[in-house]
């Protein structure tokens, strides 16, 4: 009795807000990364914002809201957020997790039993690619890290590293990015002296580059700046483990450099998913960014805009907010045929839906055309520090 | 018989993990005082710890302002009498309700008190990492070339240093206090037993407040020392230090102070030089399962010897 008290209480709660579209957005608000977060949190804003700023949703201009909840970067806290979200609010859909963990953690046990489509804004984990296991539910809006893996292990070549060290945190982002770099990069020549795992969160990994600084002078490190990178990065200095260091995406952050030094990071190199600054979509992406004060050009900012921008347009075409039949509508109006559309013309695409029309949105990220696993192709930069900041390139 | 291979020994495994097991013994000097005198297992010690490690950095940050550098050791003093106050707090709202009924609902209690902490530090301090000490420590120059003259290369930074030797000075504190004074005396008498010492006239009260006193102390210096080491504050630091810390009071005996700090140097060290690679060249255990060792100890005492090494008691 009371059981159904209570889902009848849920049900009237999640009926509540009935003529507005609600899209949960689960982020790792709080966690090891909340620096690289807090501005694609802010694009997600910035999305619902252009959305709701033109007209909204459907005909009659229905408020689209963001539901967002704190996935703290953590596969529990993950599940508890999109739990909440799915059944409490009764979302349409999902855009988020940020971490690859907490993604596949969430699409296993809550998003795909409930058939509800998610679409990762940055989880960038090659074993996203499979697991959806027919029911294409899974989206994601950053590419694999099977091609970043490689693109790292092409920078190692070009930069004359022929030995290095690897090291990796313990975790689905981190373990598989490395397991990635590490054939790629035995495949080009190169030799793999130490191959180790690093548990997050310790006070210190003396030991840890104590063991590996003594098979090279060079160390790939795979991690999170703020559940153990920073500290391990500051061991290996301190005890002049390392002079060379590369990486991926979860080092690089300016909290590096605010707690450990420019002057201490000559050698650093980290890659992350890159936009290319010279496409039209790009362009219209940063006009829109740079006017709402959005740093456009951060890791993951542009995919997380691509990402709630285009759940709501594959929800305006399939003309309800209902949660079936919905990644059909969202491979639509991904890809060609259609009319371009680009960041931000919430409106054009709008009337084009409205009259029957196809579109085909092209993103700052990139074009994001999904493949049959709901993964896009997407573009790397590296990054070094000059004059005590990040300064990032393209990777051709 | 000071070779590399001793060079590395002791400066790369052994002194880092004599820095964690101090970091660990100060902490749970705090749980098996409030695990035998309060007799629950206190959650939220941890977060006292990083709560600790928070107002310091505020103290140090406040006296930046007005042009002093303060050293994190001298801004621990005014944190450690704020974290007191906190735990007089705590123990005054949400412990002692609790006192005389079931102990699983003070150990709830007290669960909540961690989570309560934690999500008001995110909200005052927010939920980035702060930097404690920028940079990286360089090792001390007198004590290297003192100790490669002598044909042995000790490369051990300052803030290690401090940290050893603030742990002396504590448990050298500690042991006065529970061995020479009254409420020492006191307070083991109620850890043996509280009712027999209540009959005898002691104040079950003041004993108490002596404890969260000396718990409150014991948490904000091991909370500092691990910011001192890692030169950054993050909320679920010391959540993380929490089971480690468990594990060591109960390898050391609950209820035994200096089994504590046996217990926090064992699994400090057996963390270190798990990942010492004894055999070969490769770690004979893999770094990412450290945190499994303290657990692995903690696990085999509870079967093998439960009162702990130090005969403390057994639940």
């Amino acid at each position: 009795m009371k059981k159904t008290l209570l889902v009848t209480t849920a049900a009237l709660l999640a009926t509540g807000s009935l003529a507005d579209v609600n899209i949960g957005n689960p982020m790792g608000m709080t966690g090891p990364i909340p620096d690289l977060v807090a501005p694609m949190a802010a694009a997600v804003d910035l999305a619902a914002k252009n959305i709701n700023d033109q007209g909204g949703m459907f005909a009659d201009g229905q408020a689209l809201n963001v539901v967002r909840a704190d996935s703290a970067c953590d596969p529990a806290a993950a599940i508890d957020a999109v739990t909440k979200l799915i059944n409490v609010n009764g979302v349409t859909a999902i855009v988020g997790p940020v971490c690859s963990g907490p993604a596949i953690a969430q699409a296993e046990s809550v998003s795909i039993p409930a058939g509800v489509l998610t679409i990762s804004v940055s989880a960038s984990s090659p074993a996203l690619t499979m697991m959806e296991d027919g029911t294409d539910l899974v989206f994601r809006t950053t590419a694999s890290d099977a091609y970043q893996g490689v693109a790292l292990a092409e920078l190692a070549m070009a930069n004359d590293i022929t030995d290095i060290a690897v090291s990796y945190a313990n975790d689905d982002y981190n373990a598989a990015i490395s397991e990635v770099f590490v054939q790629a990069y035995e495949g080009m020549g190169g030799t793999i002296t130490a191959n180790e795992a690093h548990e997050p969160n310790k006070a210190s990994y003396r030991s840890e580059v104590a063991t590996l600084g003594n098979t090279s002078e060079n160390l790939a490190l795979f991690s999170y700046y703020g559940s153990g990178g920073i500290t391990l990065m500051r061991n290996a200095l301190e005890t002049s483990a390392f002079t060379n260091f590369i990486g991926a995406d979860g080092m690089l952050s300016d909290e590096l450099i605010e707690q450990i030094g420019a002057e201490n990071l000559t050698n650093a190199t980290f890659t992350t998913a890159a936009s290319d600054s010279s496409t039209p979509p790009y362009a219209a992406w940063k006009a829109i960014a740079d006017e709402a004060g959005v740093p456009a050009s951060d890791p993951f900012v542009p995919n997380s805009y691509d990402a709630m921008f285009m759940m709501a347009l594959a929800i305006e075409a399939a003309g309800s907010d209902d949660r079936e039949g919905l990644s059909e509508h969202l491979r639509a109006i991904s890809s060609a045929p259609g009319e371009l559309i680009y960041p931000g013309q919430w409106a054009e695409a709008k009337a084009i839906l409205a009259a029957g029309g196809d579109i085909n949105y092209e993103g700052g990220a990139g074009n994001q055309d999904f493949d049959k696993n709901g993964d896009v192709a997407g573009n790397f930069s590296k990054s070094v520090i000059v004059n005590g900041a990040w300064a990032a390139e393209l990777i051709q | 018989m000071w070779d590399a291979f001793g060079f590395e020994f002791v400066n790369f495994y052994l002194i880092p993990g004599l820095v964690l097991g101090c970091i660990y013994a100060l902490g749970a000097i705090g749980i098996t005082l409030t695990f035998s005198i309060l007799r629950f297992a206190n959650f939220a010690h941890g977060e006292i710890m990083m709560s600790g490690a928070y107002l310091s950095w505020t103290v140090m940050a406040i006296a930046g302002y007005a042009g002093l550098t303060l050293h994190p050791l001298v801004a621990m003093v005014p944190a450690a009498l704020l974290v007191i106050l906190l735990f007089l707090g705590t123990d005054k709202f949400f412990y002692k309700p609790f006192r005389n009924s079931e102990t699983i609902k003070v150990v709830m209690a007290s669960f909540g008190m961690m989570l309560i902490i934690r999500s008001a530090v995110q909200v005052i301090w927010g939920p980035n990492q702060l930097t404690f000490v920028r940079g990286i420590a360089k090792p001390n120059p007198v004590l290297s070339d003192l100790s490669s003259d002598l044909g042995m290369m000790l490369i051990i930074p300052n803030k290690h240093l401090f940290i050893f030797a603030g742990t002396i000075i504590i448990v050298i504190a500690l042991s006065y206090l529970l061995n020479q004074t009254r409420i020492g005396k006191a307070m083991r008498a109620v850890s043996d037993s509280p009712d027999l010492a209540h009959v005898t006239g002691i104040d079950v009260d003041k004993v108490i407040r002596a404890t969260w006193i000396v718990g409150g102390i014991c948490a904000t210096a091991a909370g500092v020392f691990l910011v001192m080491d890692v030169q950054m504050l993050e909320t679920t630091m010391g959540f993380r230090m929490l089971l480690p810390m468990f594990a060591a009071a109960i390898l050391g005996g609950i209820g035994k102070p200096y089994g504590a700090v046996f217990g926090g140097l064992v699994i400090g060290l057996a963390e270190e030089l798990s990942a010492y690679p004894w055999i070969g060249d490769a770690p004979l255990l893999s770094p990412g399962y450290k945190t499994g060792v303290a657990f692995a100890i903690m696990v085999v005492m509870l079967i093998v010897r439960p009162q702990g090494l130090f005969k403390g008691r057994s639940f």
